[in-house]
């Protein structure tokens, strides 16, 4: 589960985000819907660390037992995933892994990233050779493989096909029916309607509405988060 | 760690054009190593030759004056160590041969004419310019990014948050291209060993080891600072070009600006007035070959009192030997006190400019490499020193045997081959290194405080990986 409180943060006394309140269940795929500097990042970038809140405070707890979720059990899924050009699926899967201090043999390597959606075949050629879904994939399986609790996925589905697209949405239905707990930040309406459990929308670092995607539809959607930009 | 060493190691081994680069640079080098072997031996052994050609002139030398064969004279040679081809030092400038003889002192002459086109053209090709200018301008090119890039492909965040600390993950990288330089150096170094390893002992060892470790601290300072540049300015084009502005201050500009700047601090004579001062004080002394000058006359009247006797034709010695050997002392005051002079201002000199490694590393390279190569002025003027107390025994010998030679041969004060060949030729002792490895205090200390600040301040500014716009 994640639990921010309040969170407030700036950047050179510039609001990025304004006591932003957002819980996100275990097993639930939250979509964050925002423009270009709303906070979407920001909020990522708090859960992951790389930057600290003004103020407010943040939890990541197990529901499980109620235990702190470390940093090492948190995947993250950027816009690009920029693995290593000159290494296989494999190897890429396998180097992160390693430096998480995690080994696997091939065959659970390959098992790893047939579950996470790539081709067989596809994962002993160069990264260089894969599409960026595929990409997106072996970055999932990195998550996957530290079995990771929570997964937090920056802009997963910009500049994917139809059919990646769709891909990605089974993965992640399939990373929450585990009980993950899955934050997405996305400029894609339809795909958040179609993915996501529960929709924020975030303007100017506050977040401006809530709702569950099974109570819109997509035309709807697209027709509040359009008002909420115009506004 | 290891892991992420590793894995920058195959990110070489599998980048084509970084294959293609490191196979034609570890050529260069040891087709650069091999020439300097070749050259360095083949010095050697004109050496050797020129010595048993004088040898061979002493040795074949008949009844003759014992006064003219000093002016005849020798030679000392300076000897090319087995690593003074891998940094040439002053030898280029100051030459490696001594013409020894009676009543003067003379200048070192004669460096190795081979390369003189080359020199003309493009400066001297040696190993050490490789070593000095160009491993790091390679390592400067393979480290301005290395952070960069991965801030750029977004790689950082993703390693990070697989557990490692961003200090960990510049650190690894830094190793990684550490261990790429000291593969290029060590093979140009094991090559130098493989055809020269019976002659290497433990001096050569301790000297390699200084070598090796001076070059590798500053192959360390040249990453650790152009890493430190790019974190400081998370630009690519800026960490490039202060770097590169940093590498020609460091190699190019400062050493030439703090040499000339260290030369006004203990000026030196000019050649030409040194000259005049010496010959100035070399006129207040005996003239050997003067006779109508009054100190002879006083000489002469002591050695006469001294012998008991009238006149110099009832002295049982030859009164000119005597004469000639007190010229020579005289002469040899003289030297000392210019000479000493300046060579304690070039002594001076170095340690000034030794002092400057403080903001210039390089120059604290250049001592250590010098050094370990036999080739700096220390142990230059050592050999000037040596060759010194060389040139005022031989030549006290030989006004020993012009004074008191039982001279049995007709015509004159000749003396025998026998006494020619007894003169033993000079025989060079190099420097020991370990017992002079004080006066490298500041060269080794500036080296290492760079690297711990530099790898200090790397540290404290990856501590945390954090975003702040």
């Amino acid at each position: 589960m994640i639990h921010l409180k309040n969170i407030t943060k700036s950047f050179n006394n510039k609001i990025a985000l304004n006591n932003l309140n957002l819980k996100i269940n275990s097993g639930e795929i939250y979509g964050l819907l925002g423009a270009n500097g709303a906070g979407k990042s920001t909020t990522i970038n708090l859960l992951l660390g790389f930057t600290k809140a003004d103020n407010g405070e943040i939890k990541m707890i197990d529901s499980n037992d109620e235990s702190k979720i470390e940093k090492d059990r948190i995947g993250y899924i950027p816009e690009n995933v920029n693995l290593y050009p000159y290494l296989s699926g494999i190897e890429n899967l396998d180097y992160f892994s390693k430096i998480a201090n995690l080994n696997f043999s091939k065959k659970q390597l390959e098992d790893t990233l047939v579950n996470c959606g790539l081709e067989k075949d596809s994962t002993q050629k160069l990264i260089s050779d894969y599409s960026k879904g595929m990409r997106q994939k072996v970055g999932i399986a990195i998550a996957y493989a530290k079995n990771a609790k929570i997964y937090l996925l920056d802009e997963p589905a910009s500049g994917l096909d139809p059919y990646s697209s769709n891909e990605l949405s089974l993965i992640l239905k399939k990373l929450k029916d585990q009980g993950s707990t899955i934050l997405m930040a996305s400029h894609d309406i339809f795909r958040v309607r179609e993915t996501c459990d529960k929709i924020g929308i975030l303007k100017s670092g506050v977040l401006v509405k809530e709702m569950y995607s099974k109570d819109v539809t997509s035309k709807q959607l697209e027709k509040l988060y359009l008002d909420f930009m115009k506004n | 760690m290891f892991t992420i060493f590793k894995n920058e190691w195959k990110a070489f081994l599998r980048n084509k054009l970084f294959l293609f680069f490191s196979v034609f640079f570890i050529s260069l080098l040891i087709v650069t190593t091999y020439f300097g072997i070749i050259q360095n031996n083949q010095q050697i052994q004109n050496q050797k030759s020129a010595q048993e050609h004088m040898r061979k002139q002493w040795e074949e030398m008949g009844p003759y004056n014992a006064h003219s064969a000093a002016h005849f004279g020798t030679y000392a040679f300076k000897p090319n160590s087995i690593l003074s081809n891998l940094d040439e030092g002053v030898n280029a400038v100051t030459g490696i041969v001594l013409r020894l003889e009676g009543h003067k002192q003379n200048d070192v002459a004669f460096s190795e004419a081979s390369q003189s086109i080359f020199v003309s053209q493009f400066g001297k090709f040696k190993i050490s310019l490789l070593f000095q200018f160009i491993i790091p301008l390679l390592l400067i090119f393979f480290s301005f990014n290395i952070y960069t890039s991965e801030i750029t492909s977004g790689r950082l965040k993703l390693l990070i948050v697989q557990g490692n600390s961003f200090s960990k993950i510049i650190f690894a990288k830094i190793m990684t291209l550490l261990s790429f330089a000291a593969l290029l150096f060590i093979i140009s170094i094991l090559f130098q060993l493989l055809f020269n390893y019976n002659q290497i002992g433990w001096e050569q060892i301790f000297r390699l080891s200084i070598f090796l470790i001076a070059y590798l601290l500053y192959y360390l300072i040249i990453i650790s600072f152009t890493v430190l540049v790019s974190l400081i300015f998370k630009n690519n084009t800026s960490a490039l070009s202060l770097t590169l502005i940093c590498w020609f201050l460091w190699t190019i500009f400062l050493p030439k600006t703090i040499g000339s700047f260290t030369e006004n601090l203990t000026t030196q004579p000019s050649r030409f007035s040194l000259q005049n001062s010496m010959d100035e004080d070399r006129a207040k002394g005996i003239d050997g070959h003067n006779p109508e000058d009054k100190r002879i006359k006083d000489l002469e009247a002591k050695v006469l009192e001294e012998y008991n006797v009238d006149s110099l034709s009832q002295l049982p010695i030859n009164f000119y030997g005597i004469l000639l050997q007190a010229d020579e002392e005289y002469g040899n005051k003289v030297w000392d006190k210019h000479y000493g002079k300046l060579y304690s201002n070039l002594i001076e000199q170095k340690k000034h400019y030794q002092l400057s490694g403080i903001i210039n590393p390089f120059a604290s390279l250049q001592s250590l490499s010098m050094a370990a190569s036999g080739t700096d002025l220390i142990h230059h003027l050592d050999f000037l020193n040596k060759a010194e107390i060389y040139r005022r025994g031989f030549i006290k010998a030989l006004n020993h045997e012009y004074t008191y030679g039982d001279f049995k041969i007709d015509g004159g004060n000749l003396s025998s081959s026998d006494f020619f060949k007894s003169i033993n030729d000079f025989n060079y002792i190099e420097l020991s290194i370990q017992k002079n490895i004080f006066k490298y205090f500041t060269d080794i200390l500036f080296l290492i405080l760079w690297t711990i600040i530099l790898l200090l301040i790397i540290h404290n500014k990856t501590k945390k990986y954090l975003i702040n716009e």
